[in-house]
Protein backbone atom coordinates (compact mmCIF):
# COMPACT_ATOMS: atom_id res chain seq x y z
CA UNK A 1 0.00 0.00 0.00
CA UNK A 2 1.18 3.28 0.04
CA UNK A 3 4.07 4.82 0.66
CA UNK A 4 4.53 8.65 2.48
CA UNK A 5 6.69 11.15 2.66
CA UNK A 6 6.46 13.62 6.24
CA UNK A 7 8.54 16.48 6.47
CA UNK A 8 7.67 18.41 9.44
CA UNK A 9 9.81 21.77 10.89
CA UNK A 10 8.93 23.61 14.23
CA UNK A 11 9.28 27.10 14.95
CA UNK A 12 7.80 29.60 17.53
CA UNK A 13 5.81 26.47 18.89
CA UNK A 14 4.23 26.26 15.30
CA UNK A 15 5.66 23.18 13.51
CA UNK A 16 4.56 23.26 9.93
CA UNK A 17 4.07 19.41 8.82
CA UNK A 18 3.89 18.45 4.23
CA UNK A 19 3.40 14.90 3.85
CA UNK A 20 2.34 13.15 0.73
CA UNK A 21 0.96 9.86 0.61
CA UNK A 22 1.74 7.85 -2.40
CA UNK A 23 -1.73 6.35 -3.48
CA UNK A 24 -3.49 5.90 -7.16
CA UNK A 25 -6.99 7.18 -5.00
CA UNK A 26 -8.81 5.46 -7.96
CA UNK A 27 -12.36 5.25 -7.01
CA UNK A 28 -15.04 2.92 -8.81
CA UNK A 29 -15.39 4.87 -11.88
CA UNK A 30 -12.05 6.10 -12.33
CA UNK A 31 -10.94 2.21 -11.80
CA UNK A 32 -12.86 1.01 -14.09
CA UNK A 33 -11.83 3.21 -16.83
CA UNK A 34 -8.38 2.41 -16.19
CA UNK A 35 -9.13 -1.26 -15.53
CA UNK A 36 -7.24 -1.34 -12.48
CA UNK A 37 -8.89 -2.15 -8.89
CA UNK A 38 -10.13 1.06 -6.76
CA UNK A 39 -7.74 2.30 -4.23
CA UNK A 40 -8.01 4.81 -2.04
CA UNK A 41 -7.30 5.99 1.61
CA UNK A 42 -10.11 6.86 3.70
CA UNK A 43 -8.75 7.98 6.68
CA UNK A 44 -5.13 9.88 7.49
CA UNK A 45 -4.44 10.45 11.44
CA UNK A 46 -1.40 12.48 12.59
CA UNK A 47 -0.41 12.01 16.22
CA UNK A 48 2.27 13.92 17.84
CA UNK A 49 2.99 12.68 21.54
CA UNK A 50 0.43 10.20 21.69
CA UNK A 51 -1.99 13.35 20.95
CA UNK A 52 -3.93 13.42 17.97
CA UNK A 53 -3.29 16.37 15.66
CA UNK A 54 -4.28 15.92 11.97
CA UNK A 55 -7.45 13.59 11.30
CA UNK A 56 -9.17 13.48 8.02
CA UNK A 57 -11.86 11.32 6.24
CA UNK A 58 -10.68 11.27 2.45
CA UNK A 59 -12.28 9.70 -0.65
CA UNK A 60 -11.23 9.26 -4.40
CA UNK A 61 -11.56 12.33 -5.16
CA UNK A 62 -8.77 13.54 -3.73
CA UNK A 63 -5.97 14.21 -6.15
CA UNK A 64 -3.75 11.09 -6.99
CA UNK A 65 -0.64 11.06 -4.07
CA UNK A 66 -2.35 13.43 -2.27
CA UNK A 67 -0.18 16.03 -0.63
CA UNK A 68 -1.46 17.75 2.83
CA UNK A 69 0.16 21.11 4.32
CA UNK A 70 -0.93 21.95 7.81
CA UNK A 71 0.29 23.26 10.78
CA UNK A 72 -0.15 22.59 14.75
CA UNK A 73 1.08 23.88 17.86
CA UNK A 74 1.77 21.83 21.25
CA UNK A 75 4.88 20.24 19.92
CA UNK A 76 8.60 20.26 20.12
CA UNK A 77 12.13 19.52 17.95
CA UNK A 78 12.90 16.20 18.63
CA UNK A 79 9.26 15.03 18.98
CA UNK A 80 8.12 11.88 16.83
CA UNK A 81 4.93 12.79 14.69
CA UNK A 82 3.34 9.18 13.42
CA UNK A 83 0.79 9.07 10.51
CA UNK A 84 -1.48 6.00 9.97
CA UNK A 85 -3.21 5.29 6.96
CA UNK A 86 -6.47 3.67 6.01
CA UNK A 87 -7.57 2.06 3.03
CA UNK A 88 -10.87 1.22 1.40
CA UNK A 89 -9.59 -2.43 1.76
CA UNK A 90 -9.31 -1.30 5.16
CA UNK A 91 -5.57 -2.04 5.39
CA UNK A 92 -3.21 0.21 7.29
CA UNK A 93 0.22 1.59 7.26
CA UNK A 94 2.31 4.11 9.96
CA UNK A 95 5.14 6.30 8.85
CA UNK A 96 7.18 8.10 11.88
CA UNK A 97 9.21 11.33 11.41
CA UNK A 98 10.97 13.32 13.95
CA UNK A 99 10.42 16.90 13.99
CA UNK A 100 12.89 19.22 13.32
CA UNK B 1 2.68 -8.20 46.48
CA UNK B 2 -0.92 -8.12 46.86
CA UNK B 3 -0.88 -4.19 46.70
CA UNK B 4 1.12 -4.37 43.52
CA UNK B 5 -1.37 -6.12 41.79
CA UNK B 6 -4.07 -3.95 43.21
CA UNK B 7 -2.66 -1.16 42.10
CA UNK B 8 -1.89 -2.21 38.83
CA UNK B 9 -5.61 -3.18 38.51
CA UNK B 10 -6.15 0.21 38.84
CA UNK B 11 -4.37 1.33 36.35
CA UNK B 12 -5.46 -1.20 33.46
CA UNK B 13 -9.44 0.49 35.29
CA UNK B 14 -8.11 4.17 34.88
CA UNK B 15 -6.78 3.52 31.15
CA UNK B 16 -10.38 1.37 29.96
CA UNK B 17 -12.06 4.87 31.22
CA UNK B 18 -9.81 7.23 29.98
CA UNK B 19 -9.47 4.94 26.38
CA UNK B 20 -12.88 6.38 25.18
CA UNK B 21 -12.91 10.09 26.40
CA UNK B 22 -9.40 10.34 24.12
CA UNK B 23 -11.89 8.60 21.30
CA UNK B 24 -13.95 10.97 21.26
CA UNK B 25 -11.90 12.99 19.66
CA UNK B 26 -10.91 10.80 16.55
CA UNK B 27 -13.89 10.16 14.70
CA UNK B 28 -13.94 8.03 11.50
CA UNK B 29 -16.33 9.56 9.07
CA UNK B 30 -16.73 7.11 7.09
CA UNK B 31 -17.72 4.71 9.18
CA UNK B 32 -20.21 7.57 11.41
CA UNK B 33 -21.74 8.64 8.33
CA UNK B 34 -21.14 6.07 5.70
CA UNK B 35 -24.25 7.01 3.66
CA UNK B 36 -23.60 10.48 3.42
CA UNK B 37 -20.38 9.59 1.35
CA UNK B 38 -22.64 7.64 -1.65
CA UNK B 39 -24.61 10.65 -1.88
CA UNK B 40 -24.28 12.92 -5.19
CA UNK B 41 -25.61 15.91 -4.83
CA UNK B 42 -23.44 18.67 -2.64
CA UNK B 43 -26.61 19.65 -0.95
CA UNK B 44 -28.32 15.95 -0.01
CA UNK B 45 -24.61 15.10 1.02
CA UNK B 46 -24.38 17.90 3.39
CA UNK B 47 -27.64 17.17 5.10
CA UNK B 48 -26.35 14.01 5.81
CA UNK B 49 -23.07 14.60 7.27
CA UNK B 50 -23.67 17.77 9.18
CA UNK B 51 -28.23 17.50 9.99
CA UNK B 52 -30.59 19.77 8.82
CA UNK B 53 -28.86 22.59 10.87
CA UNK B 54 -29.33 25.77 9.11
CA UNK B 55 -26.00 27.24 7.05
CA UNK B 56 -24.82 30.31 7.98
CA UNK B 57 -22.59 32.13 5.12
CA UNK B 58 -19.71 33.01 6.28
CA UNK B 59 -16.24 35.30 5.19
CA UNK B 60 -14.07 33.92 8.48
CA UNK B 61 -13.02 31.27 6.59
CA UNK B 62 -10.51 31.61 4.19
CA UNK B 63 -10.86 29.28 0.93
CA UNK B 64 -8.74 29.73 -1.34
CA UNK B 65 -9.04 27.68 -4.95
CA UNK B 66 -7.70 28.63 -8.62
CA UNK B 67 -10.92 30.36 -11.17
CA UNK B 68 -9.71 28.23 -13.72
CA UNK B 69 -8.10 24.97 -12.89
CA UNK B 70 -6.29 23.91 -16.15
CA UNK B 71 -5.63 20.55 -14.73
CA UNK B 72 -8.90 18.82 -13.36
CA UNK B 73 -6.86 16.08 -12.02
CA UNK B 74 -5.59 18.47 -8.87
CA UNK B 75 -6.78 21.79 -7.93
CA UNK B 76 -5.18 23.33 -5.25
CA UNK B 77 -7.19 23.75 -2.49
CA UNK B 78 -6.42 25.95 0.62
CA UNK B 79 -8.40 26.87 4.15
CA UNK B 80 -7.99 29.00 6.93
CA UNK B 81 -9.59 30.05 9.50
CA UNK B 82 -9.89 31.49 13.43
CA UNK B 83 -12.91 30.54 14.04
CA UNK B 84 -13.23 27.71 17.25
CA UNK B 85 -14.04 24.74 14.56
CA UNK B 86 -14.50 21.35 14.81
CA UNK B 87 -15.14 19.65 11.83
CA UNK B 88 -14.82 21.59 7.81
CA UNK B 89 -15.68 19.29 5.05
CA UNK B 90 -15.80 20.21 1.04
CA UNK B 91 -18.00 18.72 -1.32
CA UNK B 92 -18.51 19.22 -4.83
CA UNK B 93 -20.91 18.63 -7.67
CA UNK B 94 -18.24 17.64 -10.49
CA UNK B 95 -17.94 13.98 -9.51
CA UNK B 96 -20.07 10.91 -8.87
CA UNK B 97 -20.15 11.58 -5.15
CA UNK B 98 -19.97 14.72 -3.71
CA UNK B 99 -18.30 13.89 -0.35
CA UNK B 100 -14.31 14.90 -0.90
CA UNK B 101 -12.81 15.11 2.70
CA UNK B 102 -13.79 15.48 5.88
CA UNK B 103 -11.29 17.43 8.28
CA UNK B 104 -11.55 16.84 12.27
CA UNK B 105 -10.00 19.75 13.81
CA UNK B 106 -8.37 18.46 17.11
CA UNK B 107 -8.65 20.22 20.71
CA UNK B 108 -6.81 23.85 20.30
CA UNK B 109 -5.45 23.74 16.92
CA UNK B 110 -6.38 25.93 14.10
CA UNK B 111 -7.65 25.29 10.80
CA UNK B 112 -4.67 25.73 8.32
CA UNK B 113 -5.07 22.96 5.32
CA UNK B 114 -3.98 22.57 2.18
CA UNK B 115 -4.16 19.89 -0.65
CA UNK B 116 -5.31 18.83 -3.95
CA UNK B 117 -8.76 17.45 -5.00
CA UNK B 118 -9.98 15.67 -8.79
CA UNK B 119 -13.01 17.23 -10.29
CA UNK B 120 -14.52 16.11 -13.34
CA UNK B 121 -16.18 19.21 -15.16
CA UNK B 122 -16.93 22.80 -14.12
CA UNK B 123 -18.83 22.92 -10.47
CA UNK B 124 -19.38 24.52 -7.29
CA UNK B 125 -17.44 23.31 -4.59
CA UNK B 126 -18.75 23.98 -1.10
CA UNK B 127 -17.24 24.76 2.24
CA UNK B 128 -19.23 23.39 5.40
CA UNK B 129 -17.88 24.03 8.60
CA UNK B 130 -18.88 23.32 12.24
CA UNK B 131 -18.25 25.10 14.91
CA UNK B 132 -17.24 24.47 18.27
CA UNK B 133 -20.72 25.73 19.65
CA UNK B 134 -22.61 23.72 16.58
CA UNK B 135 -22.84 26.40 14.35
CA UNK B 136 -22.73 25.41 10.63
CA UNK B 137 -20.75 28.05 8.61
CA UNK B 138 -21.08 27.20 4.60
CA UNK B 139 -19.21 28.88 1.52
CA UNK B 140 -18.58 28.52 -1.86
CA UNK B 141 -17.48 28.85 -4.85
CA UNK B 142 -17.48 28.00 -8.50
CA UNK B 143 -13.90 26.72 -9.97
CA UNK B 144 -13.91 26.41 -13.76
CA UNK B 145 -12.41 22.97 -15.20
CA UNK B 146 -11.00 22.70 -18.49
CA UNK B 147 -9.64 19.35 -18.37
CA UNK B 148 -11.86 16.59 -16.56
CA UNK B 149 -9.40 14.76 -13.79
CA UNK B 150 -11.04 11.59 -13.07
CA UNK B 151 -9.24 9.95 -15.84
CA UNK B 152 -10.84 11.14 -18.65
Amino acid sequence: MAKMKIKAKEKDGVVKVKAMFRSLMADKEEAEKKKIEAEYITHIIGKANGKVVFEATTSGFMAENPLIKFSFTGAKKGDELEFTLTDNHGKTKTGKKKIK
Amino acid sequence: MERRKFLGMGLVAAAAILAPMTKLNAVNFREAKPKAWEIEKSVDAIKGMFGDGELKTTDKIKFTAPKLAENGGSIPITLSSDLDIETIALFQDANPRAATVVFSVPEGQKVDYSFRIKMRQTALVTIVAKAKDGTLYTLGKEIDVSIGGCGG
